[in-house]
């Protein structure tokens, strides 16, 4: 296969030139027939991701608990009926394990970033017919950030987890195979590296002046209180939580969020009140009538921009990147084919088919008016992707009807297809999918404009 | 650059396609048992297409609207054979998400827009199923391209709805998952279930019941109350069972995605 590569990099460099001029572009749920309101936006098409750091590819690799436990984090099979119908599944919500700053849903959320997880759609049986929505949070580090949920009502993260599934999403009871999965899934999630702290939470390293008056601030007793800062509760050494609830004049007792990463965690406040950090400070300065100068402000501020900081928090959407997560999830069924788990090896079908029934729609098809060019190449990558789809599900069919060694032969026919002739043949049309930033755009621009002659006045 | 031989020699490799010589000739009379099906379906998509043509031309939104879904209906049901035997029609009539014309671009002006000034769109419709009308008596009608068809539309009908599926705006959507299992149905039944019974009774059955199951499952009252997990599922067991009855009809497996000539 050599003899592909100095193509296969001429079109990767061509693909990131581009890629500079791209940006992200939303293409709202929409009509009269989707089980989501209309007017739902979930940031699916958004060309840059969150990054997601674990730490056990510090040292090694994901285990099968971990990879088991994305895979259910990412299936709308274990929640309930709206949901699995919609195709929702934690990963809307959380992408990649941080938030999801765009998701909004009519009825359901009051600004892009939250969501009522009490509200009618999802478990009537749980609505408390109050529009509460609460922001989606970020679940990089949650092993260090207890409690959970806004308030901190649950010490436990799993039973914080059952609670989702069970009464948030009505979804069946889970299995205690797949709380413990999901749980160390989650608690695998890492911060993203920070070089500008040090141990103990202290600012390191090249800071500007202003961030180490921030950092002063941060520490300094308030004028009317001085058993009270900043630093008190967000402490410094402890990934900046104390892990209690607190009043700050936001309507109740919710817990400390953590600082680490979040810059990219707005909107902030339990109910996602605040874009910035220049409201949040002077939300504080107001309510705890704290004296803040306006450069005082812009300290703090500069100081949390320091703390918040990550590295590389974004990374760009690609075939690569889809491949890497979807072989990660196939690694389950190389356990659970031996182990005749049939229910896992559904659950794995059913989810990494999904995912790639999703990427196979990133290749536009003949019909599409959008792109003209590379007409074999898509077919060709389409025609793969579809291929596994149905590898997939052979095995499932084989399980089902007691065949594990047929199920065994397709999973390894399903491993040499991934090895190198489905990524060779994704990345053969590459330039002419919706992972090119031109293509993108055009494609959802189309979309967009197609569905908003459904709101011109008539 | 890649060459075409070496991306059809890695397709190949991907997907482990067999070469055999295909061994169908009795399978080629039953093909011909498509055809008048085939008319059938083309014929009311035509003449809906002229009505609606006609009643936008009248300014009758209404007439125009329920034309549209008469004709649609007719396509639809005629996907088995439209994507693989005209591909180029095909793409003209059924182009998306903004086509200049074809049953999408006027969809969104009669359903969307609440507008009927789709005359210049209308006319290319009616020429479009005019020119494939024309065409269908003297098609050649191969049974490997017929199973192809049925294949891949039994795969397309297991794609995802959530974003309200192919005809969101006019929300026919399910109907037209309706009339594609309809034509799936049709063309097996006509085409390779007598022989297939003959090959192999238990594999007739089996693909039977899946069909069924299918069938029960698009049933639903409305696309909100459609299984859209049990509807993926049901498609992927059909097409892999399609594609276990190919051997037996010595036939290729499908192919899976239809390519232009």
């Amino acid at each position: 296969m050599t003899f592909l590569r100095p193509w296969i990099a001429a079109l990767a460099l061509g693909f990131l030139v581009t890629s500079l001029s791209g940006r992200v572009m939303a293409f709202p749920v929409d009509g009269d027939q989707t089980t989501l309101p209309a007017k739902t936006e979930l940031d699916e098409d958004a060309l840059d991701k969150p990054r997601e750091v674990f730490r056990s590819e510090i040292a090694g690799a994901k285990s099968y608990l971990i990879n088991l436990g994305n895979l259910a984090f990412s299936s709308p099979a274990i929640l309930g009926g709206v949901a699995r119908q919609a195709g929702v599944s934690c990963e809307t919500c959380h992408v990649n394990g941080a938030g999801n700053a765009r998701f909004f849903m009519p009825k359901m959320s009051t600004r892009p970033g939250n969501f009522d997880t009490t509200g009618p759609l999802f478990n009537p049986k749980a609505d408390n017919l109050v529009l509460d929505p609460v922001r989606i949070p970020s679940l990089r580090g949650a092993r260090y950030l207890a409690p959970y949920g806004n308030d901190g009502r649950m010490a436990s993260l799993r039973d914080f987890v059952r609670n989702v599934i069970v009464n948030e999403f009505a979804g069946p009871e889970p299995s205690p195979a797949i709380l413990d999965a999901m749980v160390a899934y989650i608690q695998d999630i890492d911060f993203l590296p920070n070089t500008s702290l040090g141990p103990g939470g202290r600012l390191i390293g090249k800071t500007s002046d202003s961030e180490r008056r921030g950092e002063a601030l941060f520490t300094k007793p308030f004028r009317h209180d001085a058993n009270l800062s900043c630093a008190g509760c967000h402490i410094p050494s402890a990934a900046f939580v104390d892990h209690r609830q607190h009043d700050v004049g936001s309507g109740g007792l919710f817990k400390t969020p953590t600082l680490r990463n979040a810059d990219f965690n707005a909107p902030y406040f339990h109910d996602g009140r605040f874009d910035n950090y220049d409201q949040v400070v002077a939300h504080f300065d107001r309510v705890f009538d704290l004296g803040l100068s306006a450069q005082d402000r812009q300290d703090l501020v500069a100081y949390l921009t320091a703390v918040g900081d990550g590295a590389r928090p974004y990374e760009r959407d690609g075939a690569g990147a889809s491949l890497k997560e979807i072989n990660e999830f196939a690694t389950v069924l190389g356990t659970a084919i031996p182990a005749g788990d049939k229910d896992i090896v559904s659950l794995a079908v059913d989810t990494i088919g999904n995912e790639l029934r999703e990427l196979t729609e990133r290749y536009p098809d003949r019909k599409n008016t959008i792109v003209s060019g590379g007409e074999q190449q898509r077919v060709l990558a389409r025609t793969a992707l579809k291929q596994l789809v149905l590898t997939l599900r052979q095995i499932d069919m084989a399980m089902a009807d007691g065949r594990s060694s047929d199920a065994a032969a397709d999973y390894r026919n399903y491993r040499y297809l991934m090895a190198a002739a489905v990524p060779a043949l994704l990345a053969g049309a590459e330039p002419w999918s919706l992972f090119n930033p031109a293509v993108h755009d055009s494609h959802y621009a189309a979309l967009r404009q197609v569905m908003q002659s459904k709101h011109v006045s008539h | 650059m890649i060459t075409v031989r070496v991306a059809a020699c890695l397709a190949l490799l991907a997907l482990g396609l067999d070469m055999r010589a295909t061994n169908a000739a009795p399978l080629d009379e039953a093909a011909e048992n498509y055809r008048p099906y085939m008319i059938e379906g083309i014929g009311q998509a035509l003449a809906g297409a002229r009505a609606l043509r006609e009643r936008a031309a009248a300014g009758d939104l209404e007439g125009a609207k329920q034309a549209w879904i008469s004709a649609r209906a007719g396509w639809e049901r005629s996907e088995v054979f439209t994507a693989g035997f005209v591909p180029e029609l095909d793409a003209q009539i059924d182009a998306w998400p903004n086509a200049d014309s074809g049953f999408h671009a006027i969809e969104a002006r009669l359903f969307g827009a609440g507008l009927v000034d789709v005359q210049v769109d209308t006319d290319a419709l009616v020429e479009h199923l005019s020119s494939l009308n024309n065409k269908l008596r003297d098609m050649p009608l191969t049974p490997q391209g017929l199973l192809d068809g049925t294949v891949r539309l039994a795969y397309e009908v297991g794609e995802s709805k959530a974003d309200g599926g192919e005809s969101r705006i006019s929300g026919t959507s399910l109907d037209d998952m309706r009339n594609n299992v309809a034509g799936i149905d049709f063309a097996y039944r006509t085409i390779f279930a007598p022989a297939l019974t003959a090959a192999d009774a238990q594999l007739a059955a089996a693909l039977d019941a899946r069909l069924k199951q299918l069938k029960a499952i698009v049933a639903g009252p409305d696309l909100r109350h459609i299984d859209i997990p049990a509807l993926r599922r049901a498609s992927e067991e059909l097409v892999v069972t399609l594609q276990d009855a190919s051997d037996k009809l010595g036939l290729r497996r499908a192919t899976l995605e239809a390519a232009s000539r």
